[in-house]
């Protein structure tokens, strides 16, 4: 997927050459680590030949992939794309730095909610700008179900036992716990987080293999191991559909997490202009509707998902919907507790 | 034309390239491990301290413990079973084959596979295993099954299957190398003083394979031990390894220090398992040399 992207991309460039009749060098070079279709080649080609960046990608697999690589130092990268709930130890710890929002002639478009989420701001400025948002919702093979579920007890369901998914991260505490009715996900008591562990300990016979990149939940519905998970909406349902496998997501009634992407710039980067010419190109058409098109999530800037997106794909998306996005638990960063919500994770694998 | 060096030098020209080699890529990335298993958690990151609590967590936590000796039941019982699958591979190879093309061929398809992706090999057993794969079409093409059994992939079973699969050549080389080496003149000695075969075997092959099945088990034991691939892609909700807790450390938790502490447990088990097997093999020299 790399090397073609790679390849297709080099070609890309090459036409674009030979077009301008004159060889151009690039006037910069950007290094992004972010996920894999925020990098696509149907949007970065064309960026790279109008602003004369290249860019490099690398990709992560884990919203808990990028303060690691930030911390192991090296300053590679000029330009990060972390979810919302992990942005604020990268502020924190000075790995990012402030963002000029008056270089960003979109930056106004974008979902207030979005751009004065806590996650991004510190000290009256603002460190990220928001890319793309979605639901965890949760999915189920269609021809398994004659009735649809609609609550995550469907996930412990004993009828289905060897036959369920839950992505492997800390969010299966969030979904444990809402299940026991306790809501307030991002501020759970020792208890509640000790008996969001104990339901899941109990779901752990049912459980087929707990998924971790999108890939490979995609692997699983294809070759028939499970039929309920939890997914990235949008994302996995269009992979598999694309396949022919007819999955369906919900929302159930216990609610589900919400996300919203961020590009944050990396402190002192050596690329600042190209990267400001970046995210410009983000929060606009093309960068919305090419990300839109590559993974079916949201887009964070609705002035341009109206100028580029069909009206169907503008309603599919929710952009037209406030109430189903503030309806969302979007995800919060768990500070100094996310350790205890690791940890528990951790020891629900660990048995 | 050029005076020679004096020895010192020439000696310190030799050796250095190696001694760089040792200092830069072993002692200094363990001294940085150790120095941070001391060191503590702090949100956002961590912060240097000279305190035990990460080893303490480490005995108080009963989840280290838990996936500590599952890793251990895991590498001892892939290396068993590769000591029974290449033993009578290797003594067939150098005891029953007589054409010396034909033993290098069978020799070769063992070892062949190291050169093929260690990731690759391990996805294969992912659609041989699957519940769609092609064990399950086999049974019920044969009419053993009447439906595709789920019991073949995510589970502890099928770790120990990949990971035999790949790294018995690692037990192969070392036990064929020793049979091999075994004169044969001894063994007609044997038969000679009116000892059957199965006594040969016994009192003589055996005995002088010793060193080759200690060699392999020590190297599939500490090569699975350290293994967190397996555990991903065909181990099941029960299949989290030692060294998955410890990717999960440095990444999700961001808690080097207790991965650092971690860490070094594991390298003290892996150390504490080569001194022994070299104690194996010295003693195995100096009783049968």
């Amino acid at each position: 997927m790399t090397i073609k992207n790679k390849l297709t991309g080099a070609i890309a460039a090459v036409v674009a050459l030979a077009g301008s009749g004159a060889p151009v060098l690039a006037e910069g070079e950007l290094n992004i680590l972010t996920w894999e279709g925020y990098a696509d080649t149907s949007f970065i080609a064309p960026f790279e030949a109008a602003s004369g960046c290249k860019v490099s990608a690398t990709y992560v697999g884990s919203n808990d992939d990028f303060a690691p690589k930030l911390a192991a130092g090296g300053g590679v990268f000029d330009l990060v794309s972390p979810a919302i709930d992990s942005t604020a130890p990268l502020i924190a710890a000075g790995f990012v730095q402030p963002i000029d929002t008056a270089r960003l002639s979109r930056w106004g478009e974008v979902y207030d909610k979005f751009r004065s989420a806590e996650g991004i701001n510190a000290d009256g400025k603002v460190f990220g700008v928001p890319f793309s948002w979605g639901a965890i919702a949760f999915m189920y093979l269609a021809d398994k179900f004659p009735t649809p579920p609609t609550s995550i007890a469907a996930l412990w369901d004993p009828e289905l036992t060897g036959h369920v998914s839950l992505w492997d991260d800390k969010s299966a505490i969030y979904v444990a716990a809402r299940l026991n009715g306790d809501m307030d996900i991002y501020n759970l008591s020792d208890e509640q987080i000790a008996a969001a562990q104990a339901k899941l300990l109990a779901q752990k016979p049912l459980i087929r293999k707990y998924w971790s990149t999108a890939g490979e939940l995609v692997d699983l519905y294809k070759s028939g191991e499970i039929w309920i998970s939890n997914t990235w909406a949008g994302y996995q349902s269009g992979l598999l559909k694309a396949e022919g496998v007819d999955v369906r997501e919900f929302i159930p009634t216990e609610n589900a997490e919400g996300w919203v992407d961020n590009w944050m710039i990396v402190k002192d980067t050596p690329n600042e202009d190209c990267a400001y010419k970046f995210l410009e190109m983000a929060i606009s058409e093309e960068g919305q509707c090419g990300m839109s098109a590559i993974t079916g999530y949201s887009a964070a800037n609705p002035v341009a998902a109206k100028a580029c997106m069909t009206p169907e794909q503008y309603a599919a998306l929710h952009q037209d919907d406030p109430a189903y996005l503030d309806s969302l638990l979007l995800w919060e960063n768990l500070g100094p507790r996310l350790n205890v919500y690791a940890n528990a994770w951790n020891a629900v694998k660990s048995q | 034309m050029t005076l020679p060096l004096p020895l010192r030098v020439r000696k310190a020209l030799v050796l250095s390239p190696p001694l760089i080699w040792v200092v830069l890529f072993m002692f200094v990335p363990y001294t940085i491990l150790f120095v941070f298993s001391f060191w503590q958690q702090q949100y956002p990151t961590f912060t240097p301290a000279l305190q035990l609590g990460n080893y303490q967590t480490l005995i108080s936590d009963p989840q280290y413990l838990r996936t500590l000796l599952r890793t251990i039941k895991i590498a001892a019982l892939v290396s068993l079973f590769s000591l029974l699958l290449a033993y009578p591979y290797a003594y067939f190879l150098v005891h029953k084959v007589r054409r010396p093309a034909l033993r290098q061929t069978l020799y070769m398809a063992v070892v062949a596979p190291l050169w093929v992706s260690y990731l690759l090999r391990a996805y294969t057993w992912k659609t041989i295993l699957g519940t769609e794969g092609i064990l399950n079409s086999f049974l019920i093409s044969t009419g053993i099954l009447t439906e595709p059994s789920p019991i073949f992939l995510y589970n502890q079973t099928s770790m120990v299957v990949t990971l035999t699969y790949v790294f018995i050549p690692f037990m192969v080389m070392p036990i064929y190398a020793a049979l091999e080496k075994i004169p044969r003149n001894l063994l007609e000695a044997s038969a000679d003083l009116g000892m059957g075969r199965t006594a040969t075997f016994l009192k003589v092959t055996l005995p002088l394979s010793l060193t080759g099945v200690v060699a392999g088990f020590t190297m599939t034991f500490c090569l699975a031990f350290g293994d967190f691939i397996a555990a991903y892609l065909v181990g099941g909700p029960d299949g989290m390894m030692i060294s998955n807790v410890i990717a999960t450390q440095f990444g999700a938790s961001l808690n080097w220090p207790l991965g650092s502490a971690l860490a070094l447990v594991m390298l003290v088990i892996v150390l504490a398992i080569i001194s022994v097997s070299d104690r194996f093999e010295r003693l195995g020299k100096g009783a049968f040399a």
